[in-house]
C-alpha cells in the first residue's frame, strides 16, 4: 500500500506550501496544534530536567548529610542557602523538595503527556485539521509558560521558592515566610499565583481537547474506532476539567489567607513560633486537604493515563497484533475516570476520619484497582504470542508494564487505613508513587518520543543511542526506587533532609542478620563505599548513586533527540512503523491543516495481522472492499448503539 | 434547519413567563426571610429556614437552567456531562462533610471552650 | 484550513463547537463554585460552639443592605431575560432590537457592580470590630488610624538579607528624615529611593562577603584544619535619624512593642518613643456569643466600656430575647437548648452604648450608621488606658479608648474578620469578576457584531447564545449567593 499513498502524499506536499507565515507566527505564536505540541514538549522537557537537578541536590543531602555539596557550593545564589560548611540546610531541602514535586507534576509530566503528546497526536489520530479552538490552544501554552516562569523566578526571591511540600498543606503553607514584609513577593505566594495560571491553562486545554474529540472526528471515525490513545485523552480531559477547579478554589483561598488575612484554613488559636497567629481563626486545615486531594488523586491518573495510552499504541504496532480487549480497555478507562473522583481521602486516613467514611474510601480505592489491573493485563496479553519487534519504543513500552505494575501493587497496602498508619509519609510512599510516575510514566513518554519522532521530523532516532539510553535507565531507575520500599517499611520518614540520621539505630538492627536477602543486596554498597557499615540508612548511598548515574545516562537521549533531527536516517515512507492509525496517513512532517485529502476511517484502530489480508497491517485509512457496510452506515449504527 | 421557520412568538411568551416567575420567586425569598410569620421553627435562623430558602433558590435556578439555557431542548450528550459534574460536585460536598464526622468518637468528644471549660458533647 | 462545525451543529452530537465548549467550561465552573459552596458549608457546619467565631446571620450583617442585595438580584434576573430576548432578536434578524437589549444587559452589569461596590465600601471602611481577651466582641468603628501603633522613631536596625525593612512602608510619605548609617562609612540618605538603592547594593555586598568567608571556611575545613575560625560577616545595619520621625506600626507587622521600641516581624527594630498605642473606638454594639453565660457579667468588656447603663441595657435585652425563646420552647415542653443561648444561632446580643436607649436593633441599618458619626472627636493618649471612660457625644454612640493589651483581634468587616466575611468577599468578588468578564464579551458582540451580522447572522446568533449561556450561569450562581450570604 504505502507506495501508493506515499506517492499521493508526495504530490500533495506541494499544494500545501501556498501560504507562508512569518517566522514568529509559525514557530512562536503559532496556532497549529503540532507546533504547540512541540513547544509544550520542549518546555516540559526543560522543566523535567530542572526538577531532576533539584532532586540530585536533595539526594546529596540525604546520602551525605555531613559533607559539603560538591561543585555547586561556590555558586553565589546557591551558597546563600547552604550552611557555613557548604552543607544543604533544611530550608533548601524543603524548597527543592516542594519544587521538585510541583515542577515534575505540574510543569513536567502533565504538559509533556497531555500538552505535548495530546496536542500533537490527538487531532491527527481522529483525522481533524487542528484542534477545535486553535487560538485557545495557543493561550493554554502561554499561560502554562507564564506559570512556569513565575515558579522558576520565585527561586530568586529573597524568600526563595515555596517550601511547604508540593501538597502545600495549610496552615504550614499559610504561615511559611510570614515574617517577610511583602508577602506577595514570597515564593509561597508565587507558588499559588503560578498554580492559578497553570490551572487556568489546563482548564482551557481540557475544554479544547474534549471539544476536538467529540466534534472533530473525521468521517467514519466512530467512538469505537477511536484509538485507545484518544480515549485516554478524552478521559484525562474530563479529569482535568472537573478536578482542577476545586484546587483552584483551594489556591484562591490560600492566597486570601496569605494576602488578605482570612482564615479559611487557619484554625482558632493557632500559634506560630510561640506567638499567637494574628487571624480570626475558625478555619479548617482539613478543608484544604480535601480540596487539594480532590484534584490530586485524579491528577495521578492524569499523570499515568497518557503514558499508558502511548504504550497501548506502541505495543500493538510492534507486536503486529491487535490490542487485546480494546473495548474492555475503553470501558475500564471510563470506570477508572469515574472512580478517580471518589477515592481522594485515602491520602487522609491519618487525619482522624471516622471509620465509616474511611471504609468507604478504602472500598472505592480497592475498587479502582480493578480497572487499572484490566488495563495493564490487557497490555500484557496483547504481547502474548506476537512476533515482537524490539524497537527502542517497544523496549520502553515493555519496561513500562512491570514498572507500572510494581508501582500499582505496592499501592494496595496504602489503600488500607490500617497498613497506611504505618506506611504513611514514609519512603515506602515515595517509592510507590515514583515507580508509577518515574519508570512508569516517564518510560511511557520516552516510548512515545521514540515512536512519533519519525512523524515529527521525518527522521528516525538512533537505535544504538536508544539502547544506551534504555538499559542503564532501567537499571538505575530500580536502583533508586527499590531501596525506598525497604527503608520505608523500616520506618524511614520522608522529607527528612538529613536522610534519616535519626534512624541510624533502628537500621543497624535490620541489617545485623547475616546473609539475609537485604544484606546480600547491600553488598553492592561495598563496591561503592568499601567502608560502609551496611545499615539501612546506607541504602541512601545506592539510591543517590543511582540517581546521579541515571542523570548521566540521559545524555545519550538528549544527544539523540537533537542530532537525529539532522543526522538521523530518513524515513522511507509516511508510515515507517507500518502502523494502522490515522496519524500515519499524513505527509511527513504533517503540514498546517494536517491531511492531504479528507481522511476517512474505514475500520477499527488496531487491525494488525487480519486473517486474509495482504499485509500484516490494515490501516484505518485504507478502504476495505470486503467491509460489509460503508463508513457512514457504520457511523449511524455505532451511534445508535452508543446512545 | 427548522429553527428558521420557528414560531418565535411562542418562545418569547415562555421567556416572559419565566422572567416574571423569577421576579416573583425573588420577592418570595425575601418575604420568607424578613417577615416573622414565615420564620420556621425557633426564632432566628434554623434548619427549616435554610431548607425553605434554598428550595426557592433551587426552583429559580432550575428555571434558568432549563428554559433560559435551553437545557430542555438539549440532547443527551450535555446531560450526561452535567449529570457527572453534579454528581462529583455533590460527592465533594457530601464526602468532605461526612469525613469530618466520626460516629464512634463523636460520643466521647469533648470541647475545649475558650475559658478552659470542658464541655461534654451530648 | 477550515475547522468544521464552527457554525452549523454536527449531525450526530447536535452541537456546534463553541456551544459544546461553553457547556464544558460551565461544567468546570460548576466545580469551581461547587468547591466554594462546599467550603461554605464545611466551614459553617464545622464551627465549634464557643470556640470559633460564630457564623453571623446574613440578615444581621446586612441589615439595611439586604435591599441592595435584593435589587441586585432583580437587576441580574432582568439582564438574563434581556439576553434571551436579544438572542431571539438575532434569530429574527432584528439588529436594532438586539442592540438595545444588549446595551441594556451591559447597563445592568454596570449597575450591579456599582451597587456591589457600595456594599464593599461600607464593610471595609465603616465597620470594625474588636475582640477582647476573653472573646467578648465590640462592634463599631475604629477612629481613623488609631489601630496603628503611633511611634516616633530615631533609630532603626535591620537585616541586610531578605527584603526591604518594613518600617519604610509605614513611615509618613512626606517627611523623610535624614538617615545616617552607623559605622565607618557613615552614609546619609535623604529619600526612600536613595535608601532602597543603598539597601539593595549592600545586600549584594553582604551576600558576596558571606560567600567569600564561607569559601575560606570550607577550604580550611578541607585542608584538615580542626577548628577554623567561624564565618563572621555582619549582616545587619543600623541607621539613626537626624530628627525623630513618625512611624505608624501596623499591628499585623509589629510583633512586639514597648515604650521605647517596636519590633517588626521581619526582624527589624525601631527605637524611639511611643506616641500612643490606644485604640479609639466608637462603640455600637456588644456581642457576647463567645463568652460562657455564667461569665458574661464579669467580662472585661464592661471594664473597658466603663458604663453601667450599657451593661444594664445589654442584660435587659438579653432577658427579653430569652423571653421570646421561652415563648417558643415552653409550650412545646422543651427547655431552651444551650446552643440557642450562646452558640452560633444567637446573634442578638447586641447593645447600644451611650445615649438613645430606646433605639431598636432592627432598624439600625448599616447605611444609617455611616452618616451619623462624622466629625467626632479623636481621642488620643490623654486618658490612660485603664481609666478609659465612656464619652458621651451628640450621636447615639459613645467613643471609648481600648487598651491594646486587652485586644485579641481587631479589624474592619473585611475578609479578615471571620469566615463568613472571608467567604462572602471571596465568592462575591469572584462572581463579580465573572460579571465583568461576561459583560465585556457581550459588549464586544454588540459593538463589533454588525459586520458579522450582515455576513453570517447565524454565526453571531450562535455567539450570543454561547455568551448568553455564560451570562445565565452567572445569574444562576447569584441566585444561590443571595440567600446564603444575605438572608440565612
Ligand atoms: C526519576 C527520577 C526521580 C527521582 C530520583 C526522584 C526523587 C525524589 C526524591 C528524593 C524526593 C524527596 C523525598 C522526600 O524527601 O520526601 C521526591 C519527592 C517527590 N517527587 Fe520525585 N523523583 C523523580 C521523579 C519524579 C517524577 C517524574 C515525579 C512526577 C510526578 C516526581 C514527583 C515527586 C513528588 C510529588 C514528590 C513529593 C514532594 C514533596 O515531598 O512534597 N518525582 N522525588
Ligand atoms: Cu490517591
Amino acid at each position: 500500500m504505502s507506495a501508493v499513498t506515499a506517492e499521493k502524499n508526495e504530490q500533495s506536499h506541494d499544494d500545501h506550501h501556498e501560504h507562508y507565515e512569518p517566522f514568529w507566527k509559525k514557530y512562536i505564536f503559532s496556532t497549529d496544534h503540532k507546533t504547540i505540541g512541540i513547544q509544550y514538549g520542549f518546555t516540559s522537557l526543560v522543566f523535567l530536567a530542572f526538577g531532576f537537578f533539584l532532586m540530585m541536590v536533595m539526594r546529596w543531602s540525604i546520602a551525605y548529610p555531613d559533607r559539603a555539596v560538591p561543585l555547586l557550593a561556590d555558586w553565589p545564589w546557591f551558597q546563600a542557602w547552604l550552611d557555613d560548611g557548604g552543607k544543604v540546610t533544611g530550608d533548601l531541602y524543603n524548597m527543592f523538595g516542594a519544587m521538585h514535586g510541583t515542577i515534575m507534576v505540574f510543569l513536567g509530566i502533565v504538559p509533556l503527556a497531555f500538552g505535548a503528546f495530546g496536542n500533537y497526536v490527538t487531532p491527527l489520530q481522529i483525522g481533524a485539521p487542528d484542534m477545535a479552538f486553535p487560538r485557545l490552544n495557543m493561550a493554554s501554552y502561554w499561560l502554562y509558560l507564564l506559570g512556569g516562569v513565575l515558579m522558576f523566578v520565585s527561586f530568586f526571591l529573597p524568600s526563595g521558592a515555596a517550601k511547604a511540600g508540593w501538597t502545600n498543606y495549610s496552615p504550614l503553607a499559610t504561615t511559611t515566610d510570614i515574617h517577610y514584609g511583602n508577602l506577595f513577593w514570597t515564593g509561597q505566594t508565587q507558588w499559588l499565583m503560578g498554580m492559578v495560571l497553570l490551572i487556568s491553562s489546563s482548564l482551557l486545554g481540557a475544554v479544547n481537547f474534549i471539544c476536538t474529540i467529540i466534534n472533530l472526528r473525521c468521517r467514519g471515525m466512530t467512538w469505537m474506532r477511536m484509538p485507545f490513545f484518544v480515549w485516554a485523552m478524552l478521559v484525562t480531559g474530563f479529569l482535568l476539567l472537573l478536578a482542577f477547579p476545586p484546587l483552584e478554589v483551594a489556591a484562591l483561598m490560600q492566597l486570601m489567607d496569605r494576602m488578605a488575612g482570612t482564615s479559611f484554613f487557619v484554625p482558632t488559636g493557632l500559634n506560630v513560633s510561640g506567638m499567637s497567629f494574628d487571624a480570626a481563626g475558625g478555619g479548617s486545615p482539613l478543608l484544604y486537604q480535601h480540596l487539594f486531594w480532590f484534584l490530586a488523586h485524579p491528577e495521578v491518573y492524569v499523570l499515568i493515563l497518557p503514558a499508558l495510552a502511548i504504550v497501548s499504541e506502541v505495543i500493538p504496532c510492534n507486536t503486529r497484533k491487535p490490542l487485546w480487549g480494546y473495548k474492555t480497555m475503553v470501558y475500564a478507562v471510563m470506570v477508572l475516570g469515574f472512580l478517580a473522583f471518589i477515592v481522594w481521602a485515602h491520602h487522609m486516613y491519618i487525619t482522624g476520619m471516622g471509620p465509616a467514611i474511611s471504609t468507604f474510601f478504602q472500598t472505592t480505592t480497592v475498587l479502582i484497582s480493578v480497572p487499572s489491573v484490566i488495563l495493564i493485563t490487557s497490555l500484557l496479553i496483547s504481547m502474548w504470542g506476537g512476533s515482537i519487534r524490539f524497537t527502542v519504543p517497544m523496549l520502553f513500552a515493555t519496561a513500562f508494564i512491570p514498572m507500572f505494575g510494581i508501582g500499582g501493587l505496592t499501592g494496595l497496602p496504602l489503600a488500607f487505613s490500617l497498613a497506611d498508619l504505618h506506611l504513611h509519609d514514609t519512603y515506602y510512599v515515595i517509592g510507590h508513587f515514583h515507580y508509577v510516575v518515574a519508570p512508569g510514566t516517564i518510560f511511557g513518554l520516552f516510548a512515545g518520543i521514540y515512536h512519533w519522532y519519525p512523524k515529527i521530523t521525518g527522521r528516525m532516532m538512533s537505535t544504538r543511542l536508544g539502547h544506551l539510553h534504555f538499559w542503564p535507565s532501567l537499571i538505575f531507575m530500580n536502583g533508586i526506587f527499590a531501596p525506598m520500599f525497604f527503608q520505608g517499611m523500616a520506618g524511614f520518614h520522608r522529607r527528612a533532609f538529613d536522610g534519616g540520621k535519626a534512624y541510624e539505630q533502628i537500621s543497624t538492627q535490620v541489617f545485623s542478620e547475616p546473609n539475609s536477602f537485604l544484606s546480600n543486596i547491600c553488598e553492592i554498597l561495598h563496591v561503592i563505599e568499601p567502608d560502609a557499615p551496611l545499615r539501612m540508612i546506607d541504602l541512601n548511598i545506592i539510591t543517590s548513586g543511582s540517581a546521579w548515574l541515571l542523570a548521566v545516562f540521559q545524555v545519550p537521549f538528549i544527544i539523540n533527540l537533537f542530532i537525529s533531527a539532522f543526522k538521523g536516517r530518513k524515513v522511507e515512507s509516511d508510515n515507517p512503523w507500518d502502523a494502522t492509525t490515522l496519524e500515519w496517513a499524513t505527509p511527513t512532517p504533517p503540514p498546517h491543516g494536517n491531511f492531504a485529502s479528507e481522511p476517512v476511517a474505514y475500520r477499527g484502530p488496531y487491525e494488525y495481522s487480519v486473517p486474509g489480508a495482504d499485509s500484516d497491517f490494515s490501516p484505518q485509512f485504507e478502504s476495505d472492499p470486503s467491509s460489509l457496510a460503508p463508513a457512514e452506515e457504520q457511523t449511524a449504527k455505532d451511534e445508535a448503539t452508543a446512545s | 434547519m427548522s429553527e428558521e421557520i420557528h414560531d418565535w412568538g411562542k418562545h418569547k411568551k415562555t421567556y416572559m413567563m419565566v422572567g416574571i416567575a423569577l421576579f416573583f420567586f425573588t420577592g418570595l425569598t425575601i418575604t420568607l426571610a424578613l417577615f416573622p410569620p414565615f420564620d420556621v421553627g425557633a426564632p432566628g435562623p434554623t434548619p427549616g429556614d435554610y431548607v425553605l430558602g434554598l428550595m426557592v433558590a433551587t426552583i429559580k435556578a432550575s428555571l434558568v437552567a432549563l428554559i433560559f439555557m435551553h437545557l430542555n431542548h438539549e440532547r443527551g450528550l450535555i446531560y450526561k456531562m452535567l449529570i457527572f459534574t453534579v454528581l462529583f460536585c455533590v460527592a465533594l460536598m457530601a464526602l468532605t462533610l461526612f469525613a469530618g464526622f466520626d460516629p464512634i468518637l463523636e460520643q466521647y468528644e469533648t470541647l475545649q471552650t475558650t475559658d478552659g471549660y470542658l464541655m461534654e458533647k451530648k | 484550513m477550515e475547522i468544521p462545525y464552527e457554525v452549523t451543529p454536527r449531525r450526530d452530537t447536535g452541537l456546534y463547537n463553541s456551544k459544546l465548549a461553553v457547556w464544558l467550561f460551565l461544567a468546570s465552573e460548576v466545580m469551581l463554585f461547587g468547591g466554594l459552596f462546599s467550603g461554605y458549608v464545611f466551614l459553617r457546619l464545622g464551627i465549634q460552639d464557643g470556640v470559633d467565631n460564630p457564623w453571623p446571620w446574613g440578615l444581621n450583617v446586612h441589615k439595611g443592605y439586604v435591599w441592595l442585595g435584593f435589587i441586585n438580584t432583580l437587576v441580574l434576573i432582568g439582564s438574563s431575560v434581556a439576553v434571551v430576548f436579544a438572542w431571539v432578536a438575532l434569530k429574527e434578524r432584528n439588529w436594532r432590537r438586539f442592540q438595545v437589549l444588549m446595551y441594556g444587559v451591559v447597563a445592568c452589569a454596570v449597575a450591579f457592580m456599582c451597587i456591589k461596590s457600595v456594599e464593599y465600601h461600607s464593610k471595609l471602611t465603616q465597620h470594625h470590630g474588636i475582640k477582647l481577651l476573653d472573646n467578648s466582641v465590640m462592634e463599631g468603628k475604629i477612629v481613623d488610624g488609631t489601630d496603628k501603633i503611633r511611634f516616633e522613631a530615631d533609630k532603626v536596625s535591620f537585616s541586610l538579607q531578605g527584603a526591604l525593612p518594613i518600617f519604610l512602608r509605614e513611615m509618613a510619605e512626606d517627611e523623610f528624615p535624614e538617615l545616617t548609617l552607623e559605622g565607618e562609612d557613615a552614609e546619609i540618605f535623604t529619600s526612600k529611593g536613595e535608601f532602597s538603592k543603598w539597601f539593595y547594593r549592600s545586600r549584594r555586598e553582604t551576600a558576596s562577603a558571606l560567600a567569600t568567608e564561607r569559601k575560606r571556611y570550607r577550604s580550611e575545613l578541607a585542608e584538615g584544619i580542626k577548628n577554623p575560625s567561624p564565618v563572621s560577616v555582619s549582616t545587619s545595619a543600623t541607621v539613626t535619624a537626624s530628627k525623630p520621625f513618625k512611624v505608624n506600626g501596623n499591628p499585623r507587622t509589629v510583633i512586639a512593642h514597648s515604650d521605647s521600641a517596636m519590633n517588626y516581624r521581619d526582624g527589624s527594630k525601631v527605637e524611639g518613643s511611643l506616641t500612643s498605642d490606644d485604640v479609639v473606638f466608637e462603640i455600637h454594639e456588644v456581642d457576647m456569643q463567645l463568652v460562657m453565660p455564667t461569665k458574661q457579667r464579669d467580662s472585661i468588656i464592661w471594664e473597658v466600656i466603663g458604663d453601667e447603663n450599657a451593661k444594664k441595657e445589654f442584660f435587659t435585652k438579653q432577658a427579653k430575647y430569652y423571653e421570646t425563646m421561652r415563648a417558643y420552647y415552653a409550650p412545646r415542653g422543651e427547655t431552651i437548648p444551650e446552643k440557642m443561648l450562646r452558640g452560633h444561632k444567637l446573634n442578638l446580643h447586641y447593645v447600644h452604648v451611650g445615649g438613645d436607649h430606646g433605639h431598636d436593633d432592627d432598624h439600625s441599618g448599616e447605611s444609617h450608621d455611616d452618616k451619623e458619626h462624622h466629625g467626632e472627636e479623636v481621642h488620643t493618649s490623654e486618658s490612660k488606658p485603664s481609666a478609659s471612660k465612656l464619652e458621651k457625644d451628640t450621636g447615639h454612640h459613645g467613643t471609648i479608648t481600648v487598651p491594646r493589651d486587652k485586644i485579641k483581634f481587631m479589624g474592619n468587616h473585611g475578609p479578615r474578620y471571620g469566615n463568613y466575611y472571608a467567604i462572602y468577599f471571596t465568592m462575591t468578588a469572584l462572581h463579580g469578576l465573572h460579571v465583568i468578564g461576561g459583560a465585556l464579551v457581550l459588549l464586544y458582540f454588540v459593538v463589533f457584531g454588525k459586520k458579522m451580522f450582515l455576513k453570517n447572522p447565524e454565526h453571531l446568533a450562535n455567539r450570543v447564545e454561547v455568551g448568553g449561556l455564560f451570562w445565565h450561569f452567572v445569574d444562576l450562581i447569584w441566585i444561590f449567593l443571595f440567600p446564603i450570604m444575605y438572608l440565612l
